[in-house]
């Protein structure tokens, strides 16, 4: 049974109480994250993200780390591009005094100045370490090349900004940013929900501040080759285009054609490149949406001498689609991203997290009848539909690795 | 929740082990293979982790285009992995699939081996072991065990090199192949919402005509050694230490004690190399593990760090291990909390079981409840730590560090 609530501060509270489990999840969602950094600070928030669990109402940063393990929660901090996310699994009897240690660090964080250049130092070899994972980093440089400002924000930060960021922007920050008004709380599992509401409000009904103006997203980008060179053992191509939004017309029809395209084992990509021509070992292709924007990405990891034919034969997939799309494959992806939701109503931590999840996008938390009722409407030719009106060209396209490649013409070259 | 656990030998040796939930809305099926890099020649290194891909590619009666699509059918989550020591095929599907699963799952087991596609896959193995090859924590791990275990083959390479690679034949994996998948040398276990009667009749009709053999695995202790290596490579960005030493086996009783110590000592937060050393800004990264392995283990400092400040940092991680029983009663209770914790959190979902039950049989033959497991957690005591600590005193280190050339 799902509910929701608001708070007269502006709090959503979701609950979901699951009687065969006997964990519990949260997830607390505040809106903000690097795209509200100043924008000669970019990290500012992550180090902002990190401070906070530094210590915070009556805890020292010790005292708050023993608080949790104490009761075994498994816990984390994060910051996203638009969001700071507080979230934890925990056996459900210590759901209260969790929330009472996410109440203190969302409300009462020390914000130390001692402990930023610590924090400092270990965001700044987060950054440095990209250069030893070339898969990541090459996805981190598309996104910067990709999409527009801000939200082109690299998820380790800048270096500079994390360099500049002082106690008082990290002060700041908190203040203007860390309000109820817009933030959601999504508590699923072993719970009684009129219990966690009255916990809730204890810990939170008191809690105030401003609504919070997240930047919206720009133009769609680009159109353009970016080529980084590395001596890397292999060549990491990525591809980026516009997609459809999430609850836009079209939604379930891009999400199963990029599945078709790029799902593991049964994927065109994953046949064609590397099952049937031993290419590569990681293929695939995603597809992203918010409400703001959508995108297909797309990933090939493959050795310089094999490069070019790797992305050749992923432009001839990404681009052939259309057309071509066989009942079997659309029944194949139907079934696999149904069975996913069934197989996800499972843990309580998936279950918190999509509940926030559409809350935060819908304002309100689809019943798993209303997706799979959405998949269904899905057809072969509702899918080629989208494919003309999201063609999955122009893209941006960037290789990381020995040397340039080849690529269709209309793009702008940078290499 | 205690649930039983059903067991039943086949004839030919295959162990069955059936694990149902009805509350559960998934169920997870895996083979569990008792065979890896360790049981390998040098000249077939890799090869069982080769197989492990050959399974996907086709059987007597499926190509592998047929087992991909059948997959995605199937909207199964289906995997495989191949260590040291075990090779796992495991798959989640939702109940109503779960008698196909089986099904194909057991078909995959007897593989085709199709020239083919045996030429096709070593190219995408090829590229594995690129892919790996760009990371250089990866590299500095293969190199510091192999190292350490010298002759003893727990240290094998699981990917193995682009030599023994490309060296290998079809028919060489087969030898493999008909050496180490004995029914006997492996376990079938399923859990979550399914009928066990179903799954254990149609496991006895799927895999009853599997041929027994024997199969052997050395199993003896590695001997330990103290070294000193440094390994260099171009635009490393990170520089990284291992340290390793004597520790637990898979089978031995310290392995409780030395799990909480590794805990309280080097945990990824709340441990004392957290506080000594990532809290502090020194090191991004910073853990002691046991490392339990069959009939062998090993204990495990790990750190990576900017090349300045490695020296500084394994000092202090040395110092930390040199003085391993310097933590409090609070200490080893809030370790103990931990881990009950994430016991009983994987052990809610099958896959979490499907693992524990797969592995647990093969390190040690048998079936423990998660309360058991729990209760032996909570009943470690100081003296029990201090008792391991005798048998496996964590010092004489050898150490391996990875540098910028």
């Amino acid at each position: 049974m799902i509910t929701t609530h608001q708070l007269a501060n502006g709090l959503s509270v979701i609950v979901e109480e699951m009687s065969h489990v006997e964990s519990a999840s949260y997830d607390l969602l505040i809106p903000g994250g690097l795209v509200c950094d100043p924008s000669d600070k970019v990290g500012a928030g992550l180090i902002l993200g990190e401070l906070i669990g530094r210590g915070a109402g009556s805890l020292s940063s010790r005292q708050l780390s023993e608080a949790f393990d104490d009761l075994g929660i498994r816990h984390g901090e994060g910051v996203g591009s638009d969001r700071y996310v507080f979230s934890g699994s925990l056996v459900s009897d210590s759901l209260p005094r969790a929330l009472e240690l996410v109440s203190f660090m969302v409300r009462e964080p020390h914000l130390k100045e001692d402990e930023i250049p610590n924090i400092q130092s270990v965001l700044l070899q987060d950054i440095d370490s990209l250069n030893d994972n070339p898969a990541r980093r090459s996805m981190v440089e598309l996104s910067k090349r990709y999409y527009p400002a801000p939200y082109n924000r690299p998820s380790l930060g800048a270096a500079d900004g994390i360099r500049g960021t002082d106690r008082s922007t990290v002060h700041q920050l908190w203040k203007q940013l860390f309000s109820p008004r817009k933030a959601i709380l999504s508590i699923a599992g072993n719970v009684r929900t009129s219990e966690v509401l009255k916990t809730v409000e204890s810990l939170f009904g008191d809690w105030s501040g401003e609504e919070v103006q997240v930047p919206s997203f720009g133009a769609m980008p680009r159109n353009e080759y970016f080529h980084i060179e590395s001596d890397s053992s292999q060549m990491q191509i990525v591809l980026a285009s516009p997609s459809v939004r999430f609850n836009q017309e079209g939604y379930y029809d891009g999400k199963l054609a990029v599945s078709i395209l790029g799902a593991s084992m049964f994927g065109r990509l994953f046949v064609e490149v590397r099952e049937k021509r031993g290419l590569c070992y990681s293929v695939y292709a995603r597809h992203g949406s918010t409400t703001e924007y959508g995108t297909v990405t797309a990933y090939v990891g493959t050795t310089p001498e094999r490069a070019q034919e790797s992305l050749d034969v992923l432009l001839k997939e990404l681009h052939g689609l259309k057309g071509t799309v066989t009942e079997d494959e659309l029944d194949r992806a139907r079934t696999n991203l149904k069975a996913s939701l069934i197989m996800g109503e499972e843990s309580p931590g998936a279950r918190a997290g999509s509940n926030a999840q559409d809350w935060w996008l819908l304002k309100r938390v689809r019943p798993l009848s209303e997706i799979n009722a959405a998949i269904d409407k899905v057809t072969v030719s509702s899918v080629d539909a989208f494919l003309g009106a999201h063609p999955f060209k122009p893209c941006s396209i960037l290789t990381l690795g020995k040397h340039a490649l080849t690529v269709p013409t209309g793009l702008t070259g940078e290499g | 929740m205690a649930i039983k656990v059903h067991r039943e030998v086949l004839s030919n040796g295959l162990t069955i082990l059936a694990e149902s939930n009805p509350a559960n809305v998934s169920a997870g099926i895996g083979f569990f293979v008792r065979t890896g890099a360790r049981d390998e020649s040098s000249r077939e290194s890799g090869v069982s982790h080769f197989l492990e891909h050959m399974m996907f590619k086709g059987t007597p009666t499926r190509s592998a285009l047929d087992i991909n699509l059948e997959l995605g059918n199937l909207g199964a989550q289906a995997n495989a992995f191949t260590s040291e020591e075990n090779t796992v095929y495991y798959a989640m599907v939702i109940p109503e699939k779960f008698k196909a699963m089986q099904e194909l799952l057991s078909d995959m087991m007897r593989p085709a081996l199709d020239p083919e596609e045996f030429t096709m896959e070593k190219k995408v193995i090829l590229e594995e072991i690129a892919l790996y090859r760009d990371r250089p924590h990866f590299y500095l791990f293969e190199n510091a065990f192999k190292d350490y275990f010298g002759d003893h083959p727990a240290g094998n390479s699981v990917l193995g090199s682009d030599e023994s690679i490309s060296a290998v034949t079809r028919d060489e994996m087969k030898v493999y192949f008909d050496r180490r998948y004995s029914p006997s040398n492996i376990v079938l276990a399923a859990s979550g919402n399914f009928s066990v009667d179903e799954f254990l009749k149609d496991a006895r009709s799927l895999c009853g005509g599997w041929v027994n053999f024997e199969v052997e695995r050395d199993v003896s202790r590695h001997q330990s050694k103290s070294v000193y290596k440094e390994f260099r490579r171009k635009n490393l960005s990170h520089s990284h230490a291992v340290l390793l030493a004597q520790g637990a086996s898979a089978q031995d009783e310290e392995r409780y004690a030395l799990s909480l110590l590794s805990n309280i000592l080097g945990d990824s937060s709340g441990s004392k190399m957290y506080w000594e050393l990532v809290d502090k800004g020194l090191a991004d990264s910073a853990s002691f593990d046991s490392d339990e392995r069959d009939g062998t283990g090993c204990v495990m400092v790990y750190v990576s760090t900017s090349p300045s400040k490695l020296d500084e940092v394994v000092k202090i991680a040395k110092g930390i291990v040199s003085r391993p029983m310097d933590f409090s009663d609070d200490d080893l209770e809030r370790a103990k909390a931990k881990i009950v914790s994430r016991i009983v959190l994987d052990g809610e979902l099958p896959m979490g079981r499907l693992m524990s039950l797969g592995l647990e049989w093969n390190y040690r033959r048998t079936t423990t409840p998660l309360s058991e497991t729990i209760s032996k957690i909570r009943s470690v005591s100081r003296a029990d730590i201090e008792r391991a600590l005798e048998k496996f005193p964590i010092k004489d280190w050898s150490e391996y560090r990875l540098l910028p050339e």
